[in-house]
């Protein structure tokens, strides 16, 4: 059923239900905030809480459901001053009008401190302020999804003075920061950063000084959530005078403000423009102390080399000079010796030559006499012989024969000197110069 | 896209960074000294290139709001 059809619903004859869930539907859209004080009579029921939100003699009955408390992070109490976010809605079953509560937010410095605590604890528990979880941003960042508001009272302003002209990509995205909307819009903003752009180098979430009511935003627990979420690292910037927000804890950088997030995303690029001027210069200066070293080293190596090779050349010469004056002594000596055994060959020639000349004429005067002995000596063994022939000449039996004798012997030829072995009758041969004759014995006288 | 915008600032700078720490050292090899001196030398131009240009650009992100809702807690 649409409004728009207005001349139809006129002619409509409702039931009662319909009616009621005609009229819901129309309420439904009517979403809005509203500021009360909690009255004293609470109906409370695990799942949900009824109450009256009072004004003075004003009574609005509302229904939350326990989620909704559990995220506004205390207890409701009877006198407590909040605002509600929710819509309108009749009960069927009583025909009252029930304000259904979809978001509960405290009002005044001491509830909205007594919140955060509770949250802060809740959530720190939880472990989304773990300095594990945190990222961190590039050195030399570029690309940056700047998320604050068009028209606040600077945030922009200075984040940007303060950034200065150092090539950065800024994405800005137009978000409320203060006020009922703020919370809803950051958080679409940095989802949409992370589906949008995720290469972005970091996100930077600021806004000026606030108090605890105006910061309201970076105090719940659905910021926290989106930031943690983030992939793209979050740098907060939020300026104020108290401590920091749930949102402060849960960046993976915390910046005072908007003027020092900006110092952040700068410090690496300021410090690069020092580094890249200055090291200009080291290198040229670094090269010629390269260069001047190498020198120095080739100049030293020279010296240390030219005066080694002296050295060495000196050395050599000196252990040649000892060579050649050892060699000139060894000669001298050998020629001293050569020049002795060469006088002494000579002497030693003549006198064999003396020597040998004697022995020549001792062998000469040997010989001589030897020839003249031998002369003798054979004169004397002719002697000798011929006296000896002569003598044998003489005793010769021929020769007795011939002179007469005549010579005895036995039949067999044994001469016979003696008579002792003759015997009367035996045969006894005698022989003469010429011829011989048998006789036999006829007596014997001794 | 050109050369300009493919040339990565950090990694230039990084390795400038090393042949800085490098040219600290006590002993240099003259040959390898000038190689790096040269290679210094053109990423710091490079650098200088980069660091010059200074102007930032700012996008303003065209959205579109969504309808008014209400936020849901998560759980």
């Amino acid at each position: 059923m649409e409004l728009e059809a207005g001349s139809k619903v006129k002619e409509k004859v409702f039931s009662v239900s319909e009616y009621l869930e005609f009229l819901n539907n129309i309420l439904k859209n009517l979403s809005v905030t509203i500021r009360g004080e909690i009255g004293e009579k609470l109906s409370k029921y695990p799942g949900y809480t009824f109450f009256n939100l009072l004004e003075k003699e004003a009574v609005l009955q509302c229904f939350v459901h326990k989620e909704a408390i559990e995220s506004a992070g205390v207890v409701l109490e009877g006198g407590m001053e909040i605002m509600v976010k929710g819509y309108p809605e009749i009960y069927e079953k009583t025909g009252s009008l029930n304000f259904q509560v979809e978001k509960i937010e405290l009002v005044g410095e001491g509830m909205l401190k007594k919140q955060f605590e509770v949250l802060k604890k809740r959530l720190s528990a939880s472990g989304y302020f773990e300095d594990k979880y945190k990222k961190p941003i590039p050195r030399f960042p570029e690309k940056i999804g700047l998320i604050t508001s068009a028209y606040g009272k600077g945030a922009k302003k200075d984040f940007l003075t303060r950034l200065g002209n150092l090539g950065f990509n800024i994405m800005f995205y137009d978000s409320r920061v203060e006020g009922i909307f703020a919370l809803n819009e950051i958080v679409e903003a940095i989802t949409w950063f992370n589906q949008n752009l995720p290469n972005m180098d970091a996100i930077v979430l600021t806004r000026g000084g606030g108090n605890w009511e105006s910061l309201r935003p970076f105090n719940s627990e659905e910021i926290v959530k989106a930031i943690f979420a983030s992939k793209i690292p979050v740098i907060t910037g939020i300026g104020h005078e108290n401590d920091n927000t749930l949102a402060d804890y849960v960046a993976d950088i915390r910046a005072s403000t908007p003027t020092h997030a900006a110092v952040v995303l700068t410090e690496g690029w300021k410090k690069s423009v020092i580094f890249i001027g200055g090291v200009e210069k080291t290198f040229s200066s670094l090269i010629n102390k390269t260069f001047l070293d190498v020198k120095e080293r080739i100049y030293l190596f020279e010296n240390y080399f030219i005066s080694k090779i002296k050295k060495e050349i000196n050395i050599q010469s000196e252990n040649l000079k000892n060579i050649i004056k050892d060699l000139n002594n060894s000669f001298q000596n050998y020629f001293r010796k050569f020049e002795f055994l060469q006088r002494e060959f000579v002497k030693n020639v003549s006198r064999i030559n003396i020597s040998l000349n004697t022995k020549r004429e001792k062998v000469k005067d040997l010989s001589d006499s030897l020839i003249s002995n031998n002369e003798r000596w054979l004169e004397n063994k002719k002697t000798i012989l011929k006296y000896q022939e002569e003598k044998l000449l003489i005793s010769s039996p021929q020769l007795k024969l011939k002179q007469g004798y005549s010579i005895t012997s036995d039949e067999e030829g044994r001469i016979i000197r003696q008579l002792n072995k003759l015997k009367a009758s035996q045969n006894i041969l005698t022989r003469f110069y010429k011829g011989t004759v048998i006789s036999e014995i006829r007596e014997i006288k001794k | 896209m050109t050369a300009e915008d493919e040339f990565n600032f950090t990694e230039a700078y990084e390795e400038v960074e090393k042949i800085n720490e490098w040219f600290q050292k006590e002993e240099t090899d003259l040959e390898e000294a000038l190689q790096k001196y040269e290679r210094g030398m053109e990423l710091i131009l490079k650098c200088k290139e980069r660091l010059k240009k200074t102007e930032n650009k700012l996008e303003e992100i065209k959205k579109k709001y969504a309808p008014i809702q209400s936020v849901s807690p998560e759980k």
